[in-house]
């Protein structure tokens, strides 16, 4: 194996497709005799459907059908999965839970007849007051959800005791994914086979919620994402409006296209949730901390769940005998959350760094210090040693190449003109995740290589960075080698999330090839008139395209000669990973670490706030693609930028209507609010991974926020605890 | 589905003529507005003159005037070569607004006619709304309103006029030239609007079927200092939260003539006069610039959500003011 394939920062094997229009994206679909529906959505946030009357809309032109609670089928709720349960089914009662909540489909033979019979459905409700605030006592809470509370030493005396301390309350609003792609979903029945195309980052998972909710065999039902237009999190679950477009298609007879609105956006397929943190942080006057308690309330659907442990985070971040993480849920008359882009760190970090850059200056050290004082070789939950750390790397490396030591620790200090500068820093890291996963190695007789499994990609490069894994680990140049996924009929695979697939999938596309090479290798070893015959298949390894002696690359060979000569048209072999126990390991695997630093310049009159630059260093662990692993790293601090100073998703008052589900009125960074940005990884290869990565999807976003909030006080004197960080918090 | 008769109108008779004769008839321009509020259902027009044949595109010096056809587009008027050498103010607002595709889309008529971006205006499934559903209310007092006006605002509506173009065009005193069935009228820009405070539902002065032909902006003396800054969370494509429009003649240390208008602030493009009053005959300074600033907001109706932009108001005004006459901080 050359080794020189993988790591390479080759372009997108995706990328001429997607640049040309000819990469079909779910909504892209269509089929003969489809028709179309549209939503019609609760307008009160808690109550009770009086009377639904769709007489207006079913005589409207070109409607077909109307399903209401009335009659909809009653569904099952869909089975358990990896990240919990299955949303609750649709329209099975009169109860309403959110503004927004599905309330009926319409179901026409165009998408403008469908949305305009919509408007014609009449509801009559019964309202009860929401629960709309988080902090509302009469919100029913759920207590450490996930069981990840954490209880170390004697946290109470540590903050009694304290040298020095810091006690404050952080803020972070709802964020809406917002992926520019709408969700779409086309549901296509024959006879009881089922076919879908669907926005989803995990088609397997919709595989085995669909054959569920409409008990139909898991093998009678194929779901085919080949692109996603973004997601950020928001397909990873079977929404409700999948399982209605499937429901129609099954009543009617005919396939359903759904395609939802952009206001349906932010409240049919989950946002980040808004949270109310509280720090406190002790130290002694050496900056050792002392104390860590971090306690958090964040926002839940009434009916759904939601992993989102905010706190959790703050119990491995840094060396301390005494820790307290506390994490409740608050149910709610709102959109169910889900995961969006560093769920749980993307809100924990900014509060918990926040905290961290208000103690140094209750210390007077520089933030910096403070943090190199307090990092930690070894998981202080387990004690086990990390098995990849180089947040020290990333310290040193990140701040030599933004020039932190010309930083003046005095806030107000740096001045251009009207502009105040500021330089803010933060640590990051984003936990370990794997999951079981599959797939399927074939090389055929002309010596190409196709390598399936059921994956997706959100636009991370895993259709790049598995074709060069598979062309290493084959012995194929890259243009013979395709990886072709979006597809449940291919090898079971988790989801496109958590920072887990590359590890996952990267090492089941590993096993794969290593088997398909052994199989090779077997084939060659039994037959005489090969020069491998007799060759233990262990001492094979692959390059050239051929399957040869480890170290004697002349005596094998090729693909092409091993399947002619066995009459064989391919060979493939199935692989898999399944992550190692910890405990058997001896060390605490690791997630990506990372150091970011900014520098804003704030209006010292008009509050306006600039990001000049950026620097973000990252621990990935080995990175595939040096180029699409910067552009994951760009992309989330793009993101972190956004959460930072923009994205701010509004609930109105009293009707829990959301007030700004528009791309007008919500905002995202654009092109003009970005600097260069730059990125640099550092560490090696990860020990607990056979693979060697740790996953990079969310390490980008996470700090960026704490890091700008950092620099505006020191740009400013003004601490903001509450995000986003905007003009008239400056003023 | 909501189906609308669409016609293409080759004459401006014909095309008053059309709309005059139907109630529901709407004139079609840029579409940069009208097409979303027909797709969110807030409009909701029988039928559409579609102008954009007419003969009213392009720009003409008339004097120490620029004569502006209702559909030059705000790219085209932002690109003109007398408006960059006598007319900054109005380039720079123009090109602070919107996208380049939008101004390439939008005309000046349909600028200047454009609604409020308030979403609780252009959500139909908002029940209160004054402006949609006369006497129904305000859900925009009882809600989020953070890009809403406090001036000539009150309970009853705080839509806000999101132009920018129009701010610098009341500050110069732009007339627009209007033709309806029974002939052709003129009006001054800063009394075309009504306030929002006084008549939600309606907000201009123009009389079903009219139509604006065309906008004529006198032009800044030589020598005068102008410029439009615009203030806003984000650096592209986002309204204002605050903006000022201003021009001075100063001569002899002295400030002889003085333009001011705001926007993101007002139910319309606001004109501030008194701030300018306070300004002419003093010499230019941060103490001057500060009392004209405070005069220029004396009137404001605040919420708790808005409350903030009567301070940013202020020292945008005064950011502007100094930055125009070179006046150090």
């Amino acid at each position: 194996m050359s080794g020189t394939v993988v790591g390479a920062g080759i372009n997108r094997v995706d990328g001429p497709r997607k640049v040309a229009g000819a990469a079909p994206y779910p909504s892209d679909f269509n089929v003969h005799h489809q028709v179309h529906a549209a939503l019609v959505g609760s307008t009160v946030a808690a109550g009770r459907v009086v009377r639904i009357d769709t007489a207006a809309a079913e005589a409207a032109p070109g409607v077909i059908r109307v399903l209401t609670h009335l009659n909809m089928p009653r569904l099952e709720r869909g089975p358990m999965t990896a990240l919990g349960a299955s949303p609750p089914p649709p329209m099975q009662d009169d109860l309403i839970r959110h503004y927004g909540q599905h309330l009926a489909l319409v179901v026409a033979e165009s998408p403008e007849q469908a949305a305009a019979a919509a408007r014609l459905v009449a509801v009559e409700y019964e309202r009860t007051e929401p629960l709309l605030d988080v902090l509302d006592p009469k919100a029913p809470q759920v207590i450490d959800p996930w069981g990840t509370d954490s209880d170390r030493g004697d946290t109470e005396a540590a903050l009694a005791s304290a040298e020095v301390k810091v006690t404050q309350t952080y803020t972070t609003p709802d964020n809406t994914n917002s992926p520019l792609g709408l969700f779409a979903t086309l549901a296509i029945w024959d006879r009881d086979r089922l076919t879908v195309h669907d926005t989803t980052q995990w088609p397997s998972m919709v595989k085995e919620t669909l054959a569920a909710v409409f008990e139909v065999p898991e093998s009678s039902v194929r779901v085919l994402v080949p692109y996603v237009g973004g997601a950020f999190g928001a397909g990873l679950r079977a929404w409700q409006h999948v399982i209605l477009t499937v429901a129609a298609a099954r009543l009617i007879g005919r396939p359903v296209k759904l395609v939802l609105t952009r206001p349906q956006m932010f409240s049919c397929v989950g946002h980040r949730p808004d949270t109310v943190q509280q720090v406190s942080l002790a130290a002694n006057r050496s900056g050792e901390l002392t104390a860590i308690d971090h306690r958090t309330v964040s926002s839940l659907a009434m009916e759904d769940d939601d992993y989102e442990a905010v706190s959790a985070g703050s119990a491995f971040a840094y060396r301390c005998r005494n820790v307290v993480t506390r994490d409740v849920q608050a149910r709610l008359n709102r959109p169910a959350p889900c995961s969006m882009r560093a769920p749980a760190e993307g809100q924990g970090n900014f509060a918990l760094e926040s905290a961290m850059d208000e103690l140094a200056y209750a210390l007077a050290m520089d933030p910096l210090q403070l943090r190199l004082r307090n990092d930690t070789d070894v998981d202080p939950r387990s004690g086990l040693p990390w098995s990849s750390k180089a947040l020290r790397e990333c310290y040193q490396v990140g701040a030599e190449r933004f020039g932190w030591s010309s930083r003046d620790p005095e806030p107000g200090s740096m001045r251009d003109g009207d502009w105040l500068i500021g330089y803010g820093m933060a640590g990051c890291s984003y936990p370990w995740y794997s999951v079981p996963c599959s797939a399927r190695a074939t090389v055929s007789r002309d010596g190409s290589a196709l390598v399936l499994s059921a994956v997706t990609d959100i636009g991370t490069g895993t259709y790049t960075v598995m074709t060069q894994v598979s062309a290493e680990h084959l012995g194929l140049p890259l243009g013979l080698v395709r990886f072709d996924l979006g597809d449940s009929d291919m090898p079971a695979a988790p989801q496109a999330g958590g920072s887990g697939l590359t590890g996952s999938l990267g090492n089941a596309v590993v096993d794969a090839c290593g088997r398909l090479v052994r199989r090779f290798a077997e084939l060659a070893a039994e037959d005489g008139e090969s020069p491998l015959h007799g060759v233990p298949p262990e001492a094979v390894t692959a390059g050239g395209g051929r399957v040869h002696v480890k170290g004697e690359s002349s005596r094998g060979e090729s693909y092409i000669d091993i399947l002619s000569r066995n009459g064989l048209p391919e060979l493939s072999a199935d692989g898999s990973s399944t992550p190692a126990s910890p405990e058997d390991l001896g060390m605490a695997p690791s997630g990506a670490f990372g150091a970011k630093f900014v520098e804003v310049r704030v209006d010292r009159d008009l509050g306006l706030v600039r990001i000049a630059r950026v620097v973000s260093a990252i621990d990935g662990g080995r990175i595939l693609n040096e180029k699409t692993g910067r552009s994951q790293i760009i992309g989330a601090t793009i993101g972190g930028i956004g959460q930072a100073l923009f994205e701010d998703t509004v609930t109105d008052p009293g009707t829990g209507r959301i007030a700004n589900g528009t791309f007008g009125d919500y905002l995202i960074p654009v092109n003009a609010d970005i600097p260069d940005l730059d990125v640099v990884f550092v560490g090696e290869p990860d020990r607990f991974s056979p693979i060697g990565t740790k996953g990079i999807g969310e390490i980008g976003l996470v700090g960026i926020a704490a890091a700008v909030a950092n620099a505006v006080r020191h740009a400013t004197g003004r601490r903001v605890r509450s995000l986003p960080i905007t003009i008239d918090d400056l003023l | 589905m909501r189906s609308f008769e669409y016609v293409r109108a080759t004459e401006v008779s014909d095309a008053v003529r059309l709309v005059s004769a139907r109630p529901d008839a709407a004139y079609l321009a840029g579409g940069t507005t009208q097409l979303d509020l027909m797709k969110d259902g807030v409009l909701g027009p029988g039928m559409l003159v579609d102008i954009t044949r007419l003969p009213l595109a392009g720009t003409e010096r008339r004097g120490e005037a620029l004569h502006v056809g209702a559909l030059t587009t705000m790219e085209e008027l932002a690109a003109d070569p007398t408006v960059a050498e006598r007319l900054p103010l109005v380039r720079e607002a123009l090109l602070k607004g919107a996208s380049t595709q939008l101004r390439n889309m939008a005309t000046i008529g349909g600028n200047l006619l454009q609604r409020t971006r308030c979403r609780y205006f252009r959500d139909p499934d908002v029940p209160k709304c004054n402006k949609r559903l006369p006497g129904s209310g305000c859900a925009a007092v009882e809600g989020v309103p953070r890009m809403h006006a406090v001036l000539g605002a009150n309970e009853r509506c705080i839509a806000l006029h999101a132009s920018d173009l129009a701010v610098p065009l009341v500050a110069l005193d732009a007339v627009v030239h209007i033709q309806g069935p029974t002939g052709e009228r003129r009006i001054l820009l800063r009394d075309f609007y009504l306030l929002a405070s006084e008549s939600p539902d309606v907000e201009n002065h123009l009389v079903h079927g009219e139509l604006i032909t065309g906008v004529e902006i006198p032009l800044l003396p030589a020598g005068a200092l102008s410029g439009y800054l615009k203030v806003r969370d984000r650096m592209s494509y986002e309204f204002a939260l605050t903006s000022a429009a201003v021009a001075l003649v100063i001569s002899d240390g002295i400030i002889h003539e003085a333009r001011i208008g705001l926007g993101g602030v007002g139910s319309r493009p606001w004109r501030a006069l008194d701030a300018e009053r306070e300004l002419v005959g003093s010499p230019p300074g941060t103490e001057a610039f500060r009392r004209a600033a405070r005069v220029a907001v004396q009137d404001a109706w605040t919420l708790p959500g808005t409350a903030f932009k009567v301070e940013l108001a202020q020292r945008c005004l005064v950011r502007e003011l100094r930055t125009v006459s070179g006046v150090a901080a």
